[in-house]
C-alpha cells in the first residue's frame, strides 16, 4: 500500500544544459492546461488517502504563476495525514518570491528544495543557471522568514575544470546556510542532454572520488550525517519521501514523465507535453519479475548508509540472504565493500562509492 | 541434344574488387534463363551471408546453362566464379586452370586496377581467351575511350573486341555473350583418353559427404567409377555425378570438357583440395594437372571460448566448419590465461576474421582471438630446428641460436605519385627492396621482401592510407630469413600472459611494448586494485603503464524514475562483463587481446 505521491511540474525559465528530466520551456498557456489536467489525471488515480508525503519537483515547480502555484498545492494538500506528513516542493532562486513561499506555507509545505548547484558565479553560468549565489542566499533567508525550518539546498560537483579548492568553497558556502539538510550530485553527463551532445565529459573517477571525499568529511564535521549517497542532514531531517524510493517501497506518481510504483509494476507516464494536455497519460509500463524485484531491492536499499536489514530481505523474498549470495558475500566483504552488524547488512564508506560494483557483483 | 563438345564454352569473369563482376554474372544467368529473374536474390553466386555483407566473394561456385546464340546454335555455358582478395591467390588460379576463356571487368569510371592486372596475369598464365568488357557504362562518369586505352596499354590486350556493358541495366550483355561464344574456344581433349579431371571447389553436404567440383580434362567419368585421388593417394567409388543449373542435377556422367560435380563418399573436405587431379583407378592418367599446391596457412591464433565450460562447444563448431573449409587447420591447445582451445591457421587476416565471425554468428560461442602470428623457424645451440607458430612456445633465449621468419615477395602497383610514400612504409616494415618495375607512363609496380610478420600488422591498412586507397598489394611466400628477433612478454599485475606474448623485432620493441602496454590500458576496465602492465623481454621490462585502481563508480541520483533506468543499465553492464576473461583476479575484455592488430602506428617511435 502506497501512501506517498510523485508530483512533476515539467515547466522551467531556463534550461539547463546537463539536465535529463523531463521538462519544457515555461509557456502560460501550456501551464494552465497542464495544471488543469495534472489535477484530473490525480483524481482518476484512485488515491488512498491520507498519505504521508508528498514531493512536487522538476522541471522547476516554483516557475509556475501564483495562481496555478496554488491551485495545485491546494489540491495536493487534501491528499494529507495532516497528523503526520511531509511535503516537499523544489524551488530556484530566481523565481522563489514572497508570495509564492507564503502560498507555499498556507497550502500546508512544509519542506522546501532549493536548487543552489553551486558558490561559483563561472560554473552557474556554465550550467546555464539564471541566479546568482548571493540571490540564493537571500531565498534561502526569505524562506527561512516565511516559516520554513525544514529547508533543503542542493550542490552539484564534478563540473568540467572545477577543482578541489572550487568545491572547498562551495561547501563553505553552502554550510553558511544552515539550513538542517544538503544533497550533493556529481555531475553526470546524459545521452540525451544538450551537454552530451556537445561532447562534455564526466570526471575522472580519481578526481571525483578526492571531491566527493571533502564534502563528506566537511559536512561530517559540521554535524550532518550522510544517510544515502548524495544526501546529507542533521538528525531527524532525513527526506521522508526519497527514502520511500531507497526502502524500496511503492508510490503514487502524477504529471508529465512522472514515474510510480504500484502492485510491482512500475510506469512512467507520457513524455510528450501534447499528449498529455490533451489526457493522453499513458507512457511505459513494466511488471517486476522476482529478478527485477531482488535487484531493485539492492539498487535501492544499499545507497542508504544503514543498508537494510536481514529480516527485510527475508520478509520480502523468503528465503535467507546469507545463504543466497554466499558466494559473493565472501569477495565483497573481503574486498571492504560490505559489512554487517547486527542483523543489517550496509556499503563501507568505500563500497557506497564503489556501489556499481556491489550491485553488479549482486546481479545474477 | 548430343554431347558435342564443340558447343561447350568454359569461362569466368575476373575483376577488381566493386568492379560489378557479381552483377554481370546475375545479368548472365537471367540472359541465358538459367535463373528467372525473380528468383534472383541479388547477386546470386555470393551466397554465404558474409560474402553478401562484405560484398567479396570468397567460395567459388560453378554454373550450367544453355545459350542460343545468333547462330542458330545452342550453346552449354560453364560460368566458374572467382574470388576476389589476396588472402585466397591460389583458388583463383586453379578456377581458372578450369576455364579456356574469361571475360575481364574493366570498370568504365576507375579503368584498369592492379589486381584487375594480378589476375589478367593468372589469366594468361593458364592461357585462356581474355574478353575485355566495359561495365557500368550507364555512370555519367564513365569515360569508355580511357578505359579502351588502358585496356590496349595497360594490360595490352586488342581493343577489337571489347563490348561495353552495363551489369545494372543489362545493355551490351547479349553482345558479351556473342562474344564468348566466337572467341573462347571450345574445351580440347580426348574423351577416350584416361580420366583427368580437376577439381576447383568442393564443399559438404551431410547427407552425400564432399561434393567436389570438377573440370573434365580428359576421359569421362561416370557414376559406379572407381576413382583415385592423385595427390592424396586415396580411392573412392562415384555415388552421383552431374551439372549444376545452379540447381543440382544428377547426369550421371560427365564427359571431356565438361564443368560438374560429382560426389563418392568423401568424408574429409582435406583431402580434396583445389588442383587435385582425379583420374580412374583401373585407367590413371600417367601424371597429375600441373599447378597443383598444397594450400599453407600464413597466420595462426589461439581461440579460446570466453566461457571455459563452451570448449566442447567450439571443439564441434571447428569440426563442422572444416567439413566446408579445407584452409582452415587448427589443433588442440592450452593456455595458462585461457585455460584450453585451439590454435587455428588461417590463409590471412580476412580468412580469421570471417572463421571468427562465423563462430559467433552461426555456433553463437562468445570467443577469445589471441594475437595473429606467423610461423617462426629457431635454430637451438643444440643444431635442432623448431617450428612455432605460437609465441609462448618460444624456447628461453639461451638456447635459441637465431629465429627465421618467413618473408614474403611483395608487388604493389600504385600510381608514380605515391611511390616515395610507400617505399618509406616499406623501409618501416624492414623491407628489402627489389625492383620497381615501369608500368606505363602513369603507374609504377614496387617490388620488395618484406617480413610476412610486418604484412599481417597494419600493412594493408597503412599502404591503402598512404595512396589514397590507389595501391593494391599481391604476395607469395618467399622462404624464411634469419631476423633479428625476440620474444616480448606482457606482464599483467606482476603475472606473464602467455597470451598476449608476440615476437617483436628487437629493434621496435620498445616502441612497440609501449604502444601495446597503453593500448592494453585504455582497454582494461579499472579494477578495484591498480594493476601494473609491463612489457617485458627476456624478464627485463621494456615499457609499462599501470591502470590506477577505481575510486568511484556509483549512480549520483537515484529517485523513482531513475530505478528501472540503472537496472537495465546494469544488466546490460553484467552482459558485458560476461564477454570478459577473469585472469587472476583481473577482468580482462575480448579486445585486449587483439590489441597488438589495433594499435595505432603513430604511437610508436
Amino acid at each position: 500500500m502506497a501512501d506517498s505521491l510523485y508530483v512533476h511540474i515539467p515547466f522551467c525559465a531556463h534550461i539547463c544544459g546537463y539536465c535529463d528530466f523531463t521538462k519544457v520551456l515555461y509557456q502560460e498557456e501550456w501551464a494552465f492546461s497542464y495544471v488543469n489536467r495534472l489535477i484530473e489525471q490525480l483524481d482518476g488515480l484512485g488515491i488512498n488517502k491520507p498519505l504521508k508525503t508528498v514531493y512536487v519537483g522538476g522541471g522547476t515547480p516554483s516557475s509556475l504563476p501564483s495562481d496555478l502555484l496554488k491551485k495545485i498545492l491546494s489540491k495536493l494538500s487534501t491528499y494529507l495525514d495532516e497528523s503526520d506528513y511531509e511535503f516537499t516542493i523544489e524551488a530556484n532562486p530566481e523565481n522563489l518570491n514572497e508570495e509564492k513561499l507564503l502560498i507555499m506555507r498556507e497550502c500546508g509545505v512544509n519542506r522546501l528544495s532549493i536548487g543552489v548547484e553551486s558558490s561559483h558565479l563561472k560554473f552557474l553560468k556554465l550550467m546555464g543557471r539564471a541566479h546568482t549565489f548571493e540571490e540564493a542566499k537571500e531565498k534561502v533567508k526569505l524562506a527561512k522568514k516565511c516559516g520554513f525550518t525544514n529547508i533543503t539546498c542542493d550542490l552539484i560537483y564534478g563540473l568540467p575544470t572545477e577543482t578541489l579548492e572550487d568545491v572547498k568553497q562551495d561547501v563553505v558556502a553552502l554550510l553558511s546556510f544552515d539550513v538542517p539538510h544538503l544533497s550533493t550530485y556529481c555531475l553526470s553527463v546524459n545521452p540525451g542532454t544538450s551537454w552530451h551532445n556537445k561532447g562534455y565529459s564526466e570526471m575522472d573517477d580519481e578526481d571525483a572520488a578526492n571531491q566527493y571525499d571533502l564534502i563528506l568529511n566537511e559536512f561530517r564535521k559540521a554535524g550532518y550525517k550522510r544517510y544515502e549517497v548524495s544526501n546529507f542532514s542533521k538528525p531527524g531531517y532525513e527526506s521522508r519521501h526519497n527514502l520511500t524510493y531507497w526502502h524500496d517501497e511503492e508510490y503514487y506518481a502524477a504529471g508529465l514523465g512522472a514515474s510510480g510504483y504500484l502492485n510491482g509494476e512500475r510506469f512512467t507516464f507520457t513524455k510528450n507535453l501534447l499528449s498529455y494536455l490533451k489526457g493522453d497519460f499513458e507512457g511505459e509500463r513494466e511488471t517486476l519479475t522476482a529478478k527485477d524485484l531482488k535487484e531493485e531491492f539492492f539498487l535501492t536499499n544499499l545507497r542508504l548508509e544503514e543498508g537494510f536489514s536481514l529480516e527485510n530481505y527475508e520478509k520480502r523474498f523468503g528465503s535467507s540472504f546469507l545463504e543466497d549470495y554466499k558466494e559473493q558475500l565472501e569477495k565483497l566483504k573481503l574486498d571492504g565493500l560490505l559489512v554487517f552488524e547486527g542483523n543489517r547488512v550496509r556499503c563501507t564508506d568505500k563500497g557506497i562509492l564503489l556501489l556499481d560494483r556491489v550491485l553488479l557483483s549482486l546481479f545474477k | 541434344m548430343p554431347f558435342n563438345k564443340k558447343y561447350i564454352r568454359n569461362f569466368c569473369v575476373i575483376a577488381h574488387i566493386d568492379h560489378g563482376k557479381s552483377t554481370i554474372c546475375d545479368r548472365i544467368l537471367e540472359k541465358t534463363g538459367a535463373v528467372e529473374k525473380r528468383n534472383l536474390s541479388a547477386q546470386m553466386l555470393d551466397d554465404m551471408e558474409l560474402e553478401q555483407e562484405r560484398g567479396i566473394t570468397i567460395k567459388l561456385n560453378a554454373v550450367t546453362m544453355t545459350y542460343k546464340s545468333k547462330d542458330g546454335n545452342e550453346y552449354v555455358f560453364n560460368l566458374i566464379d572467382t574470388p576476389g582478395h589476396v588472402d585466397f591467390t591460389y583458388e583463383v588460379s586453379r578456377s581458372l586452370a578450369a576455364c579456356e576463356g574469361a571475360v575481364l571487368v574493366v570498370d568504365a569510371t576507375q579503368g584498369v586496377q592492379a589486381q584487375t592486372l594480378a589476375n589478367v596475369y593468372l589469366a594468361v598464365d593458364n592461357d585462356l581467351m581474355i574478353i575485355p568488357v566495359i561495365n557500368k557504362i550507364d555512370l555519367p562518369s564513365a569515360d569508355i575511350p580511357l578505359a579502351k586505352k588502358e585496356i590496349e596499354t595497360k594490360i595490352g590486350l586488342s581493343t577489337n573486341d571489347v563490348v561495353s556493358v552495363s551489369g545494372k541495366t543489362g545493355a551490351g550483355i547479349e553482345d558479351m555473350l556473342e562474344k564468348v561464344v566466337e572467341l573462347v574456344p571450345p574445351p580440347s581433349g580426348d574423351s577416350e583418353a584416361p580420366l583427368e579431371a580437376l577439381i576447383f571447389d568442393s564443399y559438404y553436404d551431410s547427407y552425400r559427404g564432399v561434393v567436389v567440383l570438377i573440370r573434365v580434362k580428359n576421359g569421362r567419368v561416370k557414376v559406379g567409377d572407381r576413382i583415385r585421388l592423385m595427390q592424396s593417394g586415396k580411392s573412392y567409388t562415384v555415388t552421383e555425378v552431374g551439372i549444376r543449373t545452379p540447381k543440382e542435377l544428377s547426369t550421371g556422367v560427365l564427359e571431356c570438357g565438361e564443368v560438374g560435380y560429382l560426389t563418392a563418399t568423401i568424408k574429409d573436405i582435406k583431402d580434396v583440395f583445389p588442383g587435385e587431379t582425379v583420374t580412374l583407378e583401373n585407367k590413371p592418367a600417367k601424371e597429375p594437372l600441373p599447378g597443383y599446391r598444397k594450400i599453407m596457412p600464413m597466420v595462426y591464433c589461439g581461440l579460446y571460448p570466453v566461457d571455459s565450460q563452451k570448449y566442447g562447444d567450439l571443439k564441434d563448431a571447428l569440426e563442422k566448419l572444416t567439413l566446408n573449409d579445407a584452409s582452415l587447420v587448427y589443433e588442440p591447445e592450452s593456455s595458462k590465461a585461457l585455460g584450453f582451445g585451439f590454435r587455428a591457421g588461417f590463409l590471412g587476416l580476412l580468412h580469421m576474421d570471417v572463421v571468427q565471425e562465423r563462430l559467433e554468428r552461426e555456433y553463437n560461442l562468445n570467443l577469445i582471438l589471441t594475437a595473429p602470428s606467423v610461423k617462426y623457424r629457431v635454430n637451438l645451440t643444440n643444431g635442432e630446428v623448431l617450428t612455432i607458430d605460437n609465441p609462448s612456445e618460444m624456447p628461453e633465449p639461451s638456447k635459441i641460436k637465431t629465429i627465421e621468419e618467413p618473408y614474403v615477395m611483395a608487388s604493389i602497383m600504385t600510381p608514380k605519385d605515391y611511390v616515395g610514400a610507400i617505399m618509406q612504409l616499406c623501409q618501416d616494415k624492414r623491407g628489402i627492396y627489389q625492383d620497381l618495375i615501369y608500368f606505363d607512363d602513369t603507374r609504377e609496380t614496387l617490388k620488395y621482401l618484406i617480413p610476412l610478420s610486418e604484412i599481417i600488422f597494419n600493412f594493408f591498412d597503412r599502404l591503402k592510407s598512404v595512396s589514397r586507397g590507389y595501391a593494391s598489394l599481391d604476395y607469395t611466400l618467399d622462404g624464411f630469413r634469419p631476423s633479428d628477433l625476440a620474444k616480448m612478454d606482457i606482464y599483467l599485475n606482476g603475472d606473464p600472459i602467455d597470451a598476449l606474448s608476440t615476437v617483436v623485432y628487437r629493434k621496435s620493441a620498445y616502441s612497440r611494448g609501449l604502444a601495446i602496454v597503453s593500448k592494453l590500458k585504455e582497454i582494461i576496465p579499472k579494477q578495484q586494485f591498480e594493476v601494473p602492465l609491463q612489457a617485458a623481454i627476456n624478464g627485463k621490462v621494456i615499457a609499462r603503464s599501470d591502470i590506477k585502481s577505481v575510486r568511484k563508480d556509483v549512480l549520483a541520483k537515484c529517485y523513482g524514475g531513475d530505478i528501472s533506468r540503472k537496472k537495465k543499465l546494469l544488466e546490460k553492464q553484467k552482459e558485458g562483463k560476461k564477454r570478459m576473461k577473469a585472469i587472476g583476479s583481473v577482468e580482462v575484455p575480448q579486445e585486449a587481446f587483439m590489441a597488438l592488430l589495433s594499435i595505432d602506428e603513430s604511437n610508436e617511435k
